[in-house]
């Protein structure tokens, strides 16, 4: 048993996925001065907006999903009138600025719009069931994970595994406290990282079985998860671990097959040291090791479909033939000693077998392993 | 889901502690709905809708588990965790850390403990300044408190998860705990239902209307769900298999709902590759002989009229621990060829599940 992807589409700053894989090998930062909220109330003043977002402050989660629905399930020939398709959506706080902006003395929402039922019935009619799994930033990697449950027990023909967020004034908010000053950039896995920023994001993978006629991107062999039960917010790299292994065990790979890891890597003073703790205790380190890059440099910590954004770009380093670099990351740190970060200058290489982290609050834990076709 | 096996099993209701309890209350059952007397001065302190129920006489949680790590218990924890310990011991498994890091807890329940919620929520209502609550009992006011509690007893570090389910709860559980075992989450799961008897879960099954003519009750009941022959270390297979599980929903119950139910059981005929003319029982959720709700729509699935159990007749109506019970009930009962168990809820909720065989 197995499923594949069949599609892919993301939104994030700088596009959709060609045009964000084009400005990771160009070694471009997506952020820009915050839109939404007052800089210097919530103490930060970067952020990554997503222009398919639109002007509009609110209902942006919901616009962006949409994108990425319709062009997702358009590339695979996703026809809800002959197939059974489920569509899970993976996301860390909904639609929660249209509470904040009601909070403030704006218009009421319907609860029902805080979840994204309605925008993915518009572009996609007739689909037979609508989730939303709020799961932190490791909302997608989890949608992942239940997809290929659906498509493996035969309860779906195609699941829709999606992730999207927008930008919240609390979340911003929350960043802005636990830092002293704000950060300007991410600089994931580096000496002298500041911390994390968000950025704006959808992403959707179109799972279906391996013998569902159509393009196939690449072999979900398995997604592996976990829950720290360490901390409320701080990582445990035996947690982290554990998702690992799990992936390891379902999918019968060996931790030495991965040639390619697309790390969480937020920049964060906790999340890095424990990531790069957990690769080591569970990936083989040597110079033949596997290379690892991360995109939240370049397109900001977009929550809930960081995921799935990582799996798109893992989708392009296997057709491609090339992996960008860890855009922000000058001087490794400590904790990364041995892993082989790819810096400076995207790489040719050509991977078979990816692995791609995301962790969330909460200390839940989601780690796919990619096959090339 | 593929089918699991009920490696062993145990259950808490009024008429005792284990299957063979549940044996002999069936053999004895006189017809009537029984329970025993509970109004006024037999220790609730609050009018009660009725004065009978099925309660377990003498049930006491310190004597049951000694003191260490329950004073904060509510009724329904204690029901569960003792059933659970008794049908972990009936199981006989060699555990050590890591076998018990794979056996996770599926429990289904109605709202988790009734008294333990509106209790405390009352209580935040009308006390006096400074308006201070008893922090000990807030973990009892959350639902998954007794399938947690049942965890952290016993060691089990797999999946935990609460299925508020009401009348389907079990069924949602079994299927839920079955999903868990063949995606690899779990080897072993601990499955079952538990409710309390408290006035408030009289009134509550008086004012919905579930108890009809029938008495409340409590009880609980807890399987231990694998895979056949697997793992290795959970022992020999017995007889007893859950063979397929259909669950669904027909808005609004009636007409709908008895159309949903005769699909489940058909579509559980059909994943058992198995024909309506080998299932000898059915037993359901109806409050007597007269109540055909679940039954007609599964003979209509069934193409005949198999014999029919009714054991809420002989344990009252226990919220999700009826359907557990059920089951209980199903491998308790002396017969041959396959049993189906219904269940039906007042939101036109459904399911029906294929059961083969006699536990140890």
């Amino acid at each position: 048993m197995a499923a594949v992807i069949a599609g892919s589409a993301v939104r994030t700053c700088f596009g959709d996925g060609a045009q964000t894989f084009d400005a990771l090998l160009g070694g471009a930062v997506g952020a820009g001065p915050l839109r939404h909220g007052d800089p210097a109330e919530l103490n930060i003043s970067t952020a990554y907006h997503a222009a398919a977002a639109g002007a509009d402050p609110l209902w942006r989660a919901s616009r962006l999903l949409a994108a990425c629905v319709a062009q997702a399930a358009g590339h695979a020939g996703v026809d809800p009138s002959r197939e059974r398709v489920v569509v899970l959506v993976g996301t860390g706080l909904r639609e929660l600025s249209a509470v904040e902006e009601w909070a403030l003395g704006g218009t009421r929402p319907r609860a029902r719009s805080l979840h994204f039922g309605d925008v993915v019935t518009a572009v996609l009619p007739g689909v037979v069931e609508i989730i939303t799994i709020s799961n932190a930033c490791s909302a997608g990697g989890q949608a992942l994970a239940l997809a290929q449950d659906l498509i493996e027990l035969g309860d779906a023909d195609v699941v829709l595994a999606c992730g999207t967020d927008a930008l919240t004034r609390s979340m911003l908010a929350m960043i802005g406290r636990v830092t002293r000053e704000p950060a300007t950039a991410v600089r994931p896995f580096d000496r002298d990282r500041k911390g994390v920023l968000l950025g704006e994001g959808a992403a959707v993978a179109v799972v279906v079985p391996p013998d569902r006629p159509g393009p196939v991107l690449g072999r979900l062999a398995a997604t592996g998860v976990s829950c720290d039960a360490h901390h409320e917010t701080a990582p445990d790299p035996e947690g982290i671990a554990r998702a690992m292994t799990d992936a390891f065990e379902r999918s019968g790979c060996e931790p030495a097959q991965v040639d390619l890891v697309v790390a969480h890597g937020t920049g964060t003073a906790l999340n890095d040291p424990a990531e790069c703790q957990a690769l080591r205790k569970v990936l083989p380190v040597s110079d033949d090791g596997a290379l690892v890059t991360a995109v939240k440099g370049a397109t900001g910590h977009t929550s809930g479909s960081a995921a799935l954004v990582n799996v798109d770009v893992a989708l392009r380093c296997m057709a491609g033939g090339v992996v960008p670099p860890v855009i922000g990351l000058q001087t490794v740190l400590e904790e990364g000693t041995g892993l082989r970060f790819v810096t400076g200058a995207p790489t040719r290489f050509s991977p078979q077998l990816v692995q791609i982290n995301a962790f969330g609050f909460g200390g839940v834990n989601a780690v796919t392993l990619l096959e090339k076709p | 889901m593929s089918p699991v096996v009920i490696s062993a099993w145990s259950a808490l209701t009024s008429a005792g502690i284990g299957p063979a309890t549940v044996a002999a209350r069936l053999r004895d059952h006189s017809g009537s709905p029984g329970g025993r007397e509970v109004g006024s001065g037999s220790g609730y302190g609050e009018e009660l809708p009725a004065s009978r129920a099925h309660v377990l006489d003498g049930f006491d949680i310190r004597a049951q588990l000694g003191r260490k790590g329950t004073s904060s218990f509510d009724r329904v924890t204690g029901l569960a965790v003792v059933c659970c310990r008794e049908a972990l011991d009936a199981a006989a498994m060699d555990l050590d850390a890591a076998r018990r890091a794979r056996i996770g807890v599926s429990l289904g329940t109605t709202v988790g403990s009734l008294r333990s919620t509106s209790d405390y929520t009352r209580e935040t209502l009308v006390a006096e300044k400074p308006y201070l609550v008893n922090p000990m009992q807030f973990p009892s006011t959350v639902m998954n408190c007794a399938a947690g509690q049942v965890a952290i007893r016993f060691g089990l570090r797999g999946v935990n998860a609460t299925i508020a389910g009401g009348p389907l709860a079990f069924l949602n559980g079994v299927r839920y705990a079955g999903m868990t075992i063949e995606r690899g989450y779990a080897d072993v799961m601990l499955t079952g239902a538990a409710e309390e008897y408290t006035p408030h879960r009289a009134w509550l099954s008086h004012l919905t209307g579930a108890t009809g003519p029938l008495v409340t009750g409590e009880g609980a009941a807890m399987f231990v769900l694998r895979r056949p022959g697997l793992p290795a270390w959970a022992g020999t297979d017995p007889d007893a298999m859950i063979l397929a599980i259909s669950t669904a929903y027909g808005p609004g119950g009636g007409v709908q709902a008895d159309q949903a139910l005769t699909g489940c059981v058909r579509r559980a005929l059909h994943r058992a590759a198995v024909t309506g003319a080998e299932v000898s029982t059915v037993v359901t959720g109806e409050s007597g002989t007269s109540d055909v709700s679940e039954f007609l729509p599964a003979t209509a699935a069934l193409g005949h009229e198999p014999g029919r159990l009714l054991p809420k007749l002989s344990f009252g109506e226990c919220g999700a621990a009826s359907g557990a019970i059920a089951l209980g009930a199903l491998l308790s009962a002396d017969c041959s060829g396959l049993g189906l168990i219904t269940g039906r809820g007042l939101d036109g909720s459904v399911g029906a599940a294929l059961v083969q065989g006699r536990a140890r």
